[in-house]
């Protein structure tokens, strides 16, 4: 897509070139979210509903919010960070996991270099989106002071968000397999 | 770089920590949610295992050397785990898969709830494919979608998932009344009622009973176009033109049909109008005041 716009744009073919760029930005909807976790998102192949360029950019600051309260809860054991932009069975499970690493003296540190997320799945109601996010991830967790793991991993994840009043919330959060997409 | 890779599992590249001096542990690479199985381990001595998983951890002493059974409930979750072994030397650790089991439940979204009979494409439908522990099932798995009509017909269509995920948009039916869906995979199934409503006015009638400085108006029942009548409430325009000037009445359907009354003042055209929808035109004469 970048190639034919350029290409359009260096022979002058100026209408043809405006109706691409415009077509891009709706399509392809590359959103870097502020200071948090680095996520890019693109849109390009998602289906059956389009995405208005609005709402990726929101999917993508609440994504990258997500993770960014993900990492926070999970250092300090916190629960109650999880609220803001889990729901449903990923706030479960991470609450599940928080209150049982707390209980055996343990904390997991993520250290986020980025994600690459594609938005695959938007339902015609508007009310279901479905992300796939490869995400590069230092993972280190401590027992005590002392830091009994840590890996540098490439993960894939398979991510389910639904909107709310204000913002878009990760309902589902599952590492798949490195062969799933 | 990308030797690593390709070669590590997971794309995973363990950092140096101190190891236990021989001893390690050797998982399989992947099992079913929910199933136990043993995670080998080598060496001698006691050491602490910590299982780490999306939403479960386990921490137990364990005496290396042994294979170390793994309860199926300490791998309900899908996806990646880290057992790692710890004595006073070091940890030594490993890694391994939990994949989702069968198809068990379904989450399913129906849209909207109430929709205009012979809407094309106004529904849609869309199935979420878990296993028994809320994972989302990859797997390609065919959801049944069962269509059961209060005019008694029946259609049924197969749509494949993708990434868990099955759904498919289809029109309303000629008929009002509830329409049945049913989502089913496997034993697990869900249902849904969409309620379809009479579409827009058809063939919108009035008749007039005139008087001296009145007219009373009143509409045939008030249908669409497949015949369905149109709910109670639904409110119709009643417009007169005299030489009074313009005047409106909404009112609703009642019993099936929409009625009013004018006062007129010499001749007078009056027309109906139910939605987007125009009726009939007609002429009256009354009594100039």
């Amino acid at each position: 897509m970048t190639t034919k716009l350029h290409l359009a744009c260096c022979l002058g073919v100026l209408v043809p070139c405006l109706s691409l760029v415009s077509f891009y930005d709706v399509a392809a909807s590359p959103v870097e979210a502020g200071s948090l976790p680095r996520v890019r998102l693109n849109a390009e192949s998602i289906g059956p509903r389009r995405i208005e360029q609005k709402t990726g950019e929101m999917v993508a600051r609440d994504y990258a919010q997500a993770w960014q309260d993900l990492a926070d809860s999970l250092e300090a054991n916190r629960t109650d960070l999880l609220n803001d932009h889990f729901a449903g069975g990923a706030k479960e499970r991470l609450t599940q996991r928080i209150s049982e690493q707390k209980k055996n003296g343990l904390r997991t540190r993520y250290v986020d270099h980025g994600h690459q997320v594609k938005a695959v799945f938007y339902s015609p109601d508007g009310g279901e989106m479905q992300l796939q996010d490869q995400a590069q991830i230092e993972l280190q967790v401590f027992g005590g002071q002392k830091m009994i793991y840590t890996a540098s991993t490439t993960s894939k994840y398979l991510v389910l968000m639904t909107p709310g009043a204000d913002r878009w919330y990760v309902r589902s959060l599952e590492t798949v397999p490195d062969d799933a997409f | 770089m990308p030797k690593v890779i390709l070669t590590v599992p997971f794309s995973l590249m363990l950092l140096a920590l101190p190891a236990l001096g021989q001893s390690a542990l050797r998982a399989p690479s992947s099992v079913s949610a929910g199933s136990s199985f043993s995670i080998a381990t080598s060496g001698t001595g006691t050491a602490m295992l910590y299982l780490l998983g999306p939403s479960h951890v386990v921490k137990r002493a364990i005496e290396l050397g042994q294979d170390l059974p793994i309860a199926g409930s300490d791998v309900v979750a899908s996806g990646w785990y880290q057992a790692v072994a710890c004595e006073s030397g070091g940890c030594t650790s490993t890694t391994f898969q939990v994949l989702p089991s069968s198809p068990a439940r379904l989450r399913f979204l129906v849209h909207p709830s109430r929709v205009p009979v012979s809407a094309p494409d106004a529904i849609n439908a869309t199935a979420l494919v878990f296993d028994r522990f809320e994972n989302t099932v990859l797997e390609r798995t065919n959801v049944e979608f069962h269509f059961f009509s209060a005019a008694g017909s029946a259609f049924d269509r197969s749509v494949p998932t993708v990434r868990g995920i099955a759904w498919l948009q289809i029109g309303s039916t000629s008929k009002q009344g509830p329409l049945r869906v049913v989502a089913s995979v496997g034993e697990a199934a869900e249902a849904r009622i969409i309620q379809q409503v009479a579409s827009e006015a058809c063939g919108l009638r009035i008749q007039a009973i005139s008087g001296p400085r009145t007219v009373k108006l009143q509409t045939d029942p008030v249908r669409d176009c497949g015949g369905n009548p149109l709910p109670d409430g639904t409110v119709v325009s009643f417009t007169k033109i005299d030489d009074a000037g313009r005047s409106t009445v909404d009112t609703p359907i009642r019993k099936g049909v929409a009625s009013a009354q004018f006062a007129v003042s010499g001749r007078a055209r009056i027309s109906v109008a139910c939605g987007v929808v125009l009726g009939n035109e007609i002429s009256v004469n009354g009594e100039r005041r």
